[in-house]
């Protein structure tokens, strides 16, 4: 956890929040790597992604200098009739470990194929 | 009367767009290329959903003060918005006590429809 990255992050999303020169603002984890990995046999379906939702659970707080660790499941995947043609979704979990090995997040995503 | 939350309004722009994809990795064209975001159907380039988040996070974060922490945001995308419209941020607390609240949070496009719902829980409230 980088404490320039976290700068970005803030000015990015405009959060001018002191609290965030130290810890993490909440939905920064979603900033240390790619979420939706490339699966060959999704990306046929649909002409591209839209985003369902996102859950996040906070355990512990993040900061910079932490040793975050990232683990992510493809938790399920069902098919939707929507109103201009069918739809994919996929529920990725994915949990933040930090340098204590205590789960520090997790967040639950979910992604859609149209 | 349920208290509402002191209300967050964004003016989003392609630039803040392309800051937020550097910012947070996620560089998928259809958030800063209009002709990308034409092809797979879309009316031109859109809000990243979780841009729309953090501002319901930082809406969230602004009301319950440094001492307070988040446990929970929840939130479920139900449409689209674009750069160069206004997006209002707003909450209500559903329920308070022991220091915990659970809100219900929520973002408006200016046509005054909900295309961002959801939940947030809070404790070590003041």
């Amino acid at each position: 956890m980088e404490a320039g990255h976290i700068r970005r992050f803030c000015e990015a999303i405009g959060d001018p929040n002191p609290r965030w020169r130290q810890e993490a603002p909440p939905t920064f984890l979603v900033a240390l790597g790619t979420e939706t990995p490339e699966i060959p046999e999704v990306l046929e379906y649909g002409k591209g992604w839209l985003n369902g939702g996102d859950r996040f659970e906070y355990l512990e707080p993040v900061r910079a200098g932490d040793v975050i660790t990232s683990r992510t499941v493809l938790k399920d995947v069902y098919e939707k009739q929507g109103s201009s043609g069918s739809l994919l979704f996929l529920v990725f979990d994915t949990e933040y470990t930090n340098q204590h090995g205590r789960p520090a997040a997790r967040i639950r995503g979910t992604r859609i194929r149209r | 009367m349920s208290e509402e939350l002191p209300e967050l309004v964004k003016h989003p722009t392609t630039r803040q767009l392309v800051q937020y994809a550097g910012a947070s990795g996620d560089f998928y064209e259809i958030h800063y290329d209009q002709e990308f975001a034409r092809g797979t159907g879309l009316p031109g380039v859109i809000l990243h959903g979780l841009l729309k988040t953090a501002w319901l996070a930082q809406l969230v974060t602004d009301w319950c003060g440094p001492e307070a922490r988040l446990k929970t945001l929840d939130v479920t995308y139900r449409g689209l918005d674009f750069p160069g419209r206004p997006y209002r941020c707003r909450g209500s607390v559903k329920s308070r006590g022991n220091g915990t609240a659970e809100l219900e949070i929520w973002g408006e496009d200016p046509d005054g429809s909900r295309t961002t719902i959801g939940t947030a829980m809070v404790e070590g409230l003041r």
